[in-house]
């Protein structure tokens, strides 16, 4: 136990940006806030001990005249994918969590929230490339902070709301 | 003479790059791991300079550029850190401080500028196919803007000076400093002027940008005394040039109350008003009626910030349309209260559907001494705001 907690306080964080994301093979806890209308997505391959995180803005790469595939889903995920099968992973044995798209402000000049078309985008992705979903915690009207511990294979998530973390 | 957004941008994407790059040479020869945080490109005046670098004492290396691209670099930090700094080189090559004194430190500190200015220039030259010549580094102590080579400060009387600036920091040491990056004004117009197809700005309509950030946040901080009875003060403000999606970390992620407003017309945007919640109190308690007070941000506060939100913004967009001679208009308060990274994440996402990079003007106003601060961050969209520029009436 003693040593379990050494490791957690000396492994190495890896911070992801917006429309960043990271791919590492060992215990390197990887992390990400301002998670606001914006998914974090999380694969892992424990099989292979591959992890990925990538904080996507938007749903798919169509609407938009930028070319960084990061900033998407629909262009996102398969990056992030195809970096962890570089790293080793097998897609196969990819699972993953979401989280994100809260809906924190409303316009009159919206149709549907970013957020929940995001979470949309994310669901049929996950469903294209045959990945199960472990956990999600998304929608609401509050922002999160992220960090994936490949340790225990855990995401925790935190909120402005209460200063608890909640696991999933 | 006319500058090109995208060419702006694309600048200001090898300035990042180049960050990286330095970043990583200091983990090479000290072991020490830095994070590039945001990287942005404004154009200052000498009053700009002066607030931005006021009251604090820097310690620099300066180099200068000739070649395909001229002016002057410098990596500053302010005067503490650099005795972090110097400590954690002299332990990385295992050198005794007491005994060699502080001409070693400083010619390492100097040795350090020189190698992560190098890398910060290297893809500049590759990006203009050309050779960047580099002075040999200077050493300087300064305090204020004068940390900056008098050139800059010259050239930001006359005209302005484009000032890139990419913020370092410590991933495990408390360490930061920052990378600036000044060309020389001319020739850096040049670089920037692109093609005709372009999204661009006629250059001498650069310094209304200033004109912009300065009205619209006088005006609203004189809603804030207005409404409130304190004093306020516009501390600074100002129109930087980053990447969207660095938007949020320039806000950071502590704690903030706020309200966010769309804003239609030309240009359309966002406008987004914080307050850290000491503040949000003191300013809500200060509005209300007889002896009814707050302790926590509750329904009281949320209406007062609200109402004092929609003030300022109508004074802010009224500035911006006096300036610009268009008419903008802004939707009811949406209030938040979060996280301020996660509050920015809808906002850069929904401008992110039409652009990759953001003017953002960002003001901050003291209110009632050191008692309580609100930040400003207007975000237009940059293809209406060039429009607007350019469709203003020529000037002398």
């Amino acid at each position: 136990m003693t040593r379990d907690r050494q490791r957690k306080q000396s492994a190495p964080i890896k911070q992801v940006g917006i429309a960043e994301y990271a791919v590492v093979t060992d215990e390197t806890v990887l992390s990400t806030s301002g998670v606001g209308s914006c998914l974090g997505i999380v694969l892992r391959d424990s099989f292979n001990d591959v992890s990925g995180l990538i904080h996507v803005m938007l749903p798919t790469a169509e609407e938009s005249r930028d070319g960084n595939p990061a900033k998407f889903v629909d262009t996102g995920l398969p990056l992030l994918i195809e970096e962890m099968v570089e790293a080793g992973a097998s897609k196969r044995r990819l699972e993953g969590w979401v989280v994100g798209g809260s809906e924190m402000l409303s316009f009159s000049s919206d149709g549907d929230s970013i957020g929940s078309r995001n979470i949309a985008a994310a669901k049929q992705a996950f469903q294209h490339y045959g990945i199960d979903v472990v956990g999600t915690d998304v929608g609401g009207s509050h922002g999160r902070s992220i960090r994936f511990d490949p340790a225990d294979e855990s995401v925790s998530i935190q909120t402005a709301e209460d200063n608890t973390t909640q696991t999933i | 003479m006319k500058v090109d957004i995208r060419e702006l941008g694309q600048f200001n994407h090898l300035a990042s790059e180049g960050a990286k790059q330095a970043a990583k040479s200091l983990s090479t020869l000290a072991g020490i791991e830095m994070d590039v945080d945001v990287t942005d490109v404004s154009l200052v005046t000498e009053s700009v300079l002066a607030e931005t670098f006021a009251d604090r004492s820097f310690v620099g290396v300066e180099l200068g550029l000739q070649g395909g691209l001229e002016g002057e670099t410098v990596l500053a930090l302010e005067r503490e850190r650099a005795l972090v700094l110097q400590e954690l080189l002299l332990d990385a090559t295992d050198t005794d401080y007491s005994s060699k004194g502080s001409t070693l430190a400083k010619s390492s500190v100097t040795e350090l500028g020189n190698i992560m200015i190098g890398g910060f220039i290297d893809g500049w030259a590759n990006h203009l196919d050309t050779a960047i010549n580099m002075t040999p580094p200077r050493y300087t102590e300064a305090n204020g803007p004068r940390i900056l080579p008098d050139q800059a400060i010259e050239a930001a009387k006359n005209h302005g000076v484009f000032l890139f600036e990419s913020k370092l920091s410590g991933m495990d040491v408390d360490l930061d400093f920052s990378l600036y990056m000044l060309p020389e004004y001319r020739q850096f117009v040049q670089l920037l002027s692109g093609n005709d197809q372009g999204n661009q700005i006629p250059v001498n309509r650069l310094s209304t940008f200033e004109e912009l950030a300065k009205e619209g946040a006088g005006n609203a901080a004189g809603q804030i005394g207005m409404m409130t009875g304190l004093d306020t003060n516009v501390d600074v403000s100002r129109l930087r040039f980053v990447p969207l999606s660095g938007v949020p970390k320039q806000v950071g992620n502590d704690q903030f109350v706020g309200v966010v407003f769309e804003l239609t017309g030309l240009p359309s945007g966002y406008l987004v008003v914080l307050f850290d919640e000491n503040s949000a109190i003191t300013i809500a308690n200060a509005m209300m009626p007889g002896d009814s007070t707050e302790d926590e941000i509750g329904s009281m506060t949320e209406g007062a910030i609200k109402e004092l939100g929609n003030i300022m913004t109508s004074g802010f967009i009224d500035g911006w349309a006096n300036v610009l001679q268009t008419s903008i208009e802004h939707s009811p308060p949406n209030f938040v209260h979060d996280m301020g990274e996660s509050i920015m994440s809808p906002v850069v996402g929904k401008l992110g559907q039409q652009q990759d990079y953001a003017f953002v003007i960002d003001s901050t106003i003291e209110i009632d001494g050191n008692e309580g601060k609100c930040d400003i961050y207007a975000l237009p969209n940059e293809r209406e705001l060039a429009r607007a520029l350019s469709a203003l009436p020529a000037q002398d």
